[in-house]
């Protein structure tokens, strides 16, 4: 888990340019500027290039802090 | 309409609330019933005087998608203050050059945390639920139909925020005209996930109320099938959207399969949606009647709407000028056009707004004779139909917010290494249309492409960037856009 968090991190830095220690499991979209709608679906399409996942409609609606990122791609592998 | 000095639009729409007009937040369900709301805006603009605030006095509001942030935004109009809604986010961030700009002498938002540092400044920093510290209620304050009532923020040419005068006159002509037009009646409840500081939100929330109705908040779009949900629960009328909103919701929802049997009119503005893309939606959720529209802020809000029962035969089109306004079609020596032939669009009529606060000369070369000029390219048909064919060419439209290249050359060209810079416009099937990005570097920075990603605001959609030997010029040494544009779509495949 600790492996998939640590690559999720460097997924937000690239996605929002936003410092990857500032992002913890528990990280929620109103901490990190631009996680608005469009930024959801940029970063969702980022994990799945860098997971090698696909996520479903109903993915991106579970993905309410980084805890469920984790959770789901963890899912996924 | 009224023309005495007994006019005040929130006042005007505070005495027309109906037993419908309540105000919801959607993500945690906290409600002002149509019993208390419009004591609320009367009380809060009776706690904005007794802090010694003065008619005409503006007050910088910290807009969240809450019931608290409309109250208090009405509230100051009512009071005859000049609101100015800037998203909270935005205002605490922007805070002293808002200040200065505005000329504010109150900020106000709905957490004390938002607003620090304005001891000494003599700002009044006001923050709270509207409902927590009570004014005693009283009249609105009278107001002339010329008066200025809000100053709406948009993106300037030169890169500047700039603000538009809006009269009380403005709000009341655009809003009936608008109501008019969406057909709506007493008992609607619109879905709003749009900021109130963004002309196009606040007229939803301006048409609703005005109407006898209500609206819900909902600042969850980042997971639409939650406001779809939303939508079903609170027996949403209505739901507004910019192109992003729809392609969103086109492409990951469950639009489709979440049944919303309240919902009878989609409203969609903010910049051109593919025509296949309204008739997707149609497709989906073909009980709710489809509003194409246009406007701009300098024309209050709305300017265009085509009437969905149009919509096949006109599909494509921005639709017929609302009731109360003129368009015509003009060339660049200023003659009228014909019907079908493209020129700039100008825009005459009740709602073209007061001008630009302290920019005289852009007001006057934008606002001529009670014209509107405004910059979008389009054509007449035969039936008086507007169709938009472009615009002139200096902004980009992501998300549905105008950004002049002017800005984002600026912000670029600040990044050290980056020696020359220029931006043009790509569709985008999210944000509408995103930023391509060419670069030249003054020297060979290997990380030149990274260093400008970073520089860029997160609320800009960036396609691509990048590091070219020189940007494309005209014969007057300007940007060649068009060749940028092209060469953007090329490489894109």
């Amino acid at each position: 888990m600790d492996d998939i968090l640590a690559k999720v991190r460097e997924v937000f830095h690239e996605a929002f340019g936003v410092e990857a220690r500032m992002i913890t499991i528990e990280t929620t979209p109103n901490e990190v500027p631009g996680w608005d709608s469009v930024g959801h679906l940029d970063l969702a399409s980022r994990l799945e290039g860098a997971f090698g996942v696909t996520f479903e409609v109903d993915d991106l609606m579970e993905m309410e802090s980084v805890r469920d990122i984790v959770r789901l791609v963890n899912a996924k592998l | 309409m009224a023309g005495s000095s007994g006019y005040n639009f929130a006042g005007q729409l505070a005495g027309r609330l109906g037993e419908h007009s309540r105000l919801i937040d959607a993500a945690t369900g906290e409600t002002v019933s149509p019993s208390d709301l419009p004591r609320l805006i009367s009380s809060f603009a009776a706690r904005l005087l007794a802090a010694g605030l003065r008619g005409g006095d503006r007050i910088l509001i910290g807009c969240i998608l809450s019931p608290p942030s409309s109250i208090a935004y009405l509230g100051a109009m009512y009071a005859g203050l000049v609101p100015v809604p800037i998203e909270e986010g935005i205002l605490i961030s922007t805070l002293p050059e808002l200040l200065k700009r505005t000329g504010a002498r109150a900020v106000w938002t709905e957490k004390s945390a938002g607003v620090k540092e304005l001891s000494g400044t003599g700002v009044l920093a006001l923050d709270g639920h509207p409902g927590e510290k009570r004014g005693e209620p009283g009249p609105p304050a009278p107001c002339a139909e010329s008066d200025l009532a809000v100053l709406v923020a948009t993106s300037g040419s030169t890169g500047q925020p700039r603000f538009v005068m809006v009269s009380h006159g403005n709000l009341a002509a655009n809003t009936e005209a608008i109501i008019s037009s969406q057909k709506l009646g007493g008992d609607e409840q619109a879905m709003l996930i749009l900021p109130v500081s963004y002309c196009f939100g606040a007229s939803v929330l301006h048409t609703h109320l005005y109407q006898g109705g209500g609206v819900v908040f909902d600042r969850r779009f980042m997971f639409p099938d939650k406001v779809l949900h939303a939508i079903r629960k609170y027996e949403c009328t209505t739901f507004a959207g910019v192109p992003t909103v729809y392609n969103i919701l086109l492409r990951r929802s469950n639009l489709g399969s979440i049944v919303m049997p309240s919902l009878r009119r989609f409203l969609q503005a903010g910049g051109p949606l593919a025509p296949e893309r309204v008739a997707e939606m149609q497709r989906a959720v073909p009980a709710a009647e489809f509003y194409v529209m246009y406007g701009q802020t300098e024309a209050t809000a709305r300017i265009s709407c085509l009437d969905p029962r149009h919509l096949d035969e006109k599909l494509g089109s921005a639709g017929r000028p609302l009731d109360n306004l003129r368009v015509r079609i003009v060339d660049e020596e200023e003659r009228e056009m014909p019907a079908g032939q493209t020129g700039e669009i100008r825009v005459s009529g009740p709602s073209i707004t007061l001008g630009y606060l302290e920019e005289p000369e852009e007001s006057c070369r934008v606002f001529q004779d009670g014209w509107l000029r405004t910059g979008d390219l389009g054509h007449l048909d035969a039936d008086g139909y507007l169709w938009i064919d472009g615009r002139k060419g200096t902004f980009v439209k992501m998300r549905g917010v105008r950004v002049s290249f002017a800005e984002v050359e600026a912000r670029v060209a600040a990044v050290p290494g980056v020696y020359e810079c220029a931006a043009a416009a790509v569709a985008h099937p999210e944000a509408g249309e995103a930023l391509a990005l060419y670069v030249v570097p003054d020297k060979e920075a290997q990380d030149i492409v990274e260093r400008v990603r970073r520089s860029l605001p997160t609320y800009w959609t960036c396609e691509s960037i990048k590091a070219v030997a020189e940007i494309p010029k005209t014969a007057r040494d300007k940007v060649c856009r068009a060749s940028l544009a092209e060469k953007a779509a090329g490489s894109n495949g």
